[in-house]
């Protein structure tokens, strides 16, 4: 199935942003189109807006990491064409190196809102732009880092006493959103660095 | 199927010394008292998983939870006697496991439903409490995953055959767990004692 | 779908005017209720429901802000079942994978079974025998029809009718029943292979599943009779929850969800596997995108599932149900004992497990609450290097603030309840 014809929309990016398509390549029969991390948004925005592309709907965002330790982490955008039945897979590379941000797709797609939220929670990329950047998963505060890398062990960085003694410890009924905190007043029961960050994003009602 | 001995008491050793020994009047008592509590166990069903579809199997038609007294199922801690915890508990659900088991009036006790609450089942992983018993104190333990409706049934009938053989002389048995100056409700030692990995661990392959 | 709402309800609360005359105070859409109410403005409060609460299906915390009964918002807190599978998947080979599938929707485990078999075989390049490709449309349509009759049951008691869940359940036991003779258990079936199934239904099977059939559209039709036309079920689904086909699509919302709002996408017809392009039946569509067309849509699927089944027992093929293909399947327990070169294989199989070139595929399904995909990536080992499961709950789960805004707190739980959560497909 390698061998099969690649989907049109990558030559037509090839075409239209030239040095901003890092490479293409077709595995099991999906066509996959690695692109510039400045300019992914943009390129985006233009395969859902563009007529002759028309995709406009995004199957799934997440995020991939290699067990080679020098490869650079992926991005992945899943895409689907509901006028034109056709699936397109882009991918945005982002090198250990440099600070793993990439621009977010909120405002193209709503529903890539929880999905990033999980990708930042999973694997510590940052989405700038998104509305509400925070842990989906893991609890807010969660201090055992981030649990899809490749560095993150199975179980934890912690002993289980120590992770049943952190969960023991948490508050319930805490609440994390900016919007609830605004509401509940409940600004001080957030923990310093917590509460450091929200200030940083405008603080509670400021936002 | 395990059953444990009663809750851990904390404050057991002072409380040891009032237990008189038992006579006609207070054994008939037991049995009067013992045959209505473990005849209406009011079940207040703590449901985060799997396990918790096969226990609304067992609520539903073909099974009939009904037969032994527990139709009522509460979702008020408050007003039940038997936590039931069918399905596998984070360590983001664990402090609400844990309010609801300290909202919960005396005389209570706690069925573990299935392989993920009694022990982390297949899900050694940063994420899972290896087991409720490391948050709360288990009375019966249902193996299975899920354990079919019969399954669930029988560990009810554990549970109150447990029940049935307390006797209201022995104080220990009602004596609340209290939380350390940690805020753990059992040694650290302990607790990592409980969650070692064991049977279906990831050291089961080693390929890769 | 195209059948005209025939019962239109008029809701209102009774009360007195200054003079002590009744007035009615409209209960109609949120805008109406908003200028009908005296300004009580002032402060919102912020009530919290769940992680344990009975009307969230599952351990969904929901903070929700309220102007007097009003949801001026809600902000879903989830990840309270979240297990680490996709971490736990590269700990393992890709069949040892198939039993984590079940447990992710276990309403409806044997189609994940099934989604994760194909992408783990779209990966591998390894094609299935005809008699396996029925099987698994099967156990498909069995697993769409037992998380819907679920759903139907828990989302009646959610709005007060408890007599559907017990109805709903018998049949659900009569699949269990056929579940355990096919693979011996219930709930957690673990049915397929990578290149196969793990057995063939036994002796007689096809029978005794063509009888529950025909049992199954009497209960479906009594569901009916208790809720399609009942003034209450109308007066609390109708109008509520409404997503309009833009608004679905751009949310990436799928499945039911996704067509009850208009949008005729459906994998099976739109991207087809198992060869779902050759068998003759309909994708039900709402009109209105709210709960009731929802609850319609859902039945629809049901019946639609049930001619599916009809179809798939009359083709089903004679022959193997597991691929010829010796790098995947296990050979015979006597050709392993007594045959030099099946015994390497099985050794290879059982210790190294197999393993997968380099590359990587995302396959999707339709499952019970949408478009559920697998997407391996593979460095050629043995292990998925990345295993993400493309969860349709979670992604329609997030619409839910949007749904919810400007209805009662009590639509909230009808809300909530018609997008078919499963937490553990949620927080995985």
């Amino acid at each position: 199935m390698n061998g099969a014809s690649p989907n049109p929309s990558a030559a037509a990016l090839q075409a239209r942003f030239g040095g901003a398509i890092v490479g293409a390549s077709v595995s099991c029969g999906d066509t996959i189109v690695v692109v510039a991390r400045e300019r992914a948004h943009e390129i985006l925005r233009w395969l859902k807006e563009t007529p002759g592309e028309a995709y406009d709907y995004l199957v799934d965002v997440t995020a991939v990491e290699y067990r080679d330790r020098e490869r650079p982490l992926e991005v992945v955008y899943q895409l689907w064409s509901l006028p034109r039945r056709v699936f397109l897979r882009l991918k945005v590379e982002l090198p250990k190196q440099e600070p793993l941000a990439v621009d977010s797709v909120v405002d193209l797609w709503r529903g890539a809102d929880w999905l990033e939220r999980e990708v930042y929670d999973m694997f510590g990329i940052a989405f700038r732009g998104h509305p509400d950047l925070r842990r989906i998963l893991m609890w807010d505060g969660y201090a055992e880092g981030h649990p899809l890398r490749k560095d993150f062990p199975l179980r934890g960085r912690f002993s289980r006493a120590e992770q049943v003694r952190q969960a023991l410890t948490k508050t319930p009924e805490a609440h994390h959103s900016v919007e609830e905190l605004a509401v509940a007043e409940a600004f001080q029961q957030l923990s310093n660095d917590a509460r450091q960050k929200l200030e940083r994003a405008g603080g509670p009602g400021g936002a | 199927m395990d059953v444990k001995p009663g809750a851990v008491a904390a404050g057991g050793d002072a409380a040891a010394g009032l237990i008189s020994s038992p006579n006609w009047i207070t054994s008939r008592l037991d049995d009067l008292v013992n045959w209505s509590r473990a005849n209406s166990l009011w079940p207040m069903p703590f449901f985060p998983a799997c396990c918790a579809i096969e226990f609304m199997a067992t609520a539903a038609s073909r099974y009939d939870i009904s037969r032994f007294g527990m139709e009522r199922l509460g979702y008020t801690p408050r007003q039940a006697d038997v936590l039931i915890c069918a399905g596998r508990v984070p360590f983001k659900l664990a402090p609400m496991l844990r309010r609801i088991w300290d909202q919960m009036p005396q005389p209570k006790w706690c069925i573990s439903v299935g392989a993920c609450a009694s022990s982390g089942g297949i899900f050694d992983t940063y994420a899972m409490v290896q087991g409720i018993d490391a948050i709360i104190p288990v009375d019966v333990y249902i193996p299975g995953c899920p354990p079919r409706p019969e399954g669930i049934l029988y560990g009810i009938m554990l549970l109150q055959k447990k029940i049935k053989g307390e006797s209201i002389l022995d104080p220990t048995l009602r004596v609340e767990q209290l939380p350390d100056e940690r805020g753990m409700f059992l040694r650290p030692a302990a607790v990592d004692e409980l969650s070692e990995p064991f049977g279906n661990s990831v050291h089961q392959t080693r390929s890769a | 779908m195209g059948e005209k709402r025939t019962l239109e309800l008029e809701l209102a609360t009774p009360g007195v005017d200054a003079e002590g005359r009744p007035i009615r105070v409209p209960l109609g859409v949120a805008e109406g209720r908003r200028a009908a109410a005296p300004d009580l403005r002032s402060e919102l409060m912020l009530i919290n429901i769940g992680p344990q609460h009975p009307a969230t299906h599952g351990v969904l915390r929901l903070v929700v802000e309220l102007d007097g009964e009003v949801v001026s918002r809600v902000i879903p807190h989830i990840g309270y079942l979240h297990s680490g599978f996709e971490k736990l998947g590269e700990y393992r080979h890709y069949n040892q994978i198939i039993p984590l599938t079940d447990r992710t929707d276990y309403l409806a485990a044997p189609s994940n079974n099934v989604a994760l078999a194909l992408a783990a075989e779209k990966l591998m390049g390894i094609t299935i025998t005809p008699r396996c490709t029925v099987l698994r449309v099967i156990a498909c349509e069995m697993s769409r029809i037992m998380s819907h009759l679920v759903w139907a049951g828990t989302t009646a008691i959610d709005l007060g009718a408890f007599t559907v869940f017990l109805w709903a359940w018998q049949p659900r036991e009569g699949i269990y029943d056929l579940l355990e003779e096919w693979c011996g258990a219930r709930l957690t079936t673990s049915l397929t292979r990578v290149g196969g199934m793990m057995a063939d239904v036994p002796e007689g099977w096809t029978a005794r599943l063509r009888t529950w059939l025909q049992g199954l559209p009497k209960t479906l039709d009594e569901v009916d009779t208790m809720l399609a036309r009942n003034g209450i079920w109308l007066g609390r689904t109708q109008d509520i929850g409404v997503v309009s086909a833009e608004e679905a699509v751009n949310r990436s919302l799928s499945g039911p969800m996704l067509r009850a709002s208009g949008v005729a996408y459906d994998v099976r017809k739109d991207r087809p596997y198992l060869g779902y392009e050759t068998y003759d039946f309909e994708v039900p569509i709402g009109e209105h995108g709210d709960v009731y067309d929802r609850y319609l849509v859902r039945m629809e699927e049901m019946r639609q599932s049930v001619k599916i089944l009809h179809q798939a027992l009359d083709r089903l093929p004679e022959g193997p149900v597991n691929a010829e293909d010796p790098r995947v399947i296990l050979p015979p327990k006597h050709r392993a004992m007594s045959d030099m070169e099946a015994m390497i294989y099985h050794f290879k199989q059982v210790m190294e497990g197999v393993s997968a070139p380099v590359g990587e595929a995302y396959m999707a399904v339709e499952s019970p609450k949408g478009e559920l995909g697998n997407y391996f990536v593979s460095d050629g080992t043995a292990k998925p290097v990345r295993w993400r499961i493309r969860p349709p709950s979670f992604i329609n789960l997030q619409a839910l603030p949007f749904m919810a805004q400007g209805h009662l707190l009590s639509d909230l739980i009808a809300i909530n309840a018609s997008v078919d959560i499963v937490m553990g497909e949620i927080d995985r």
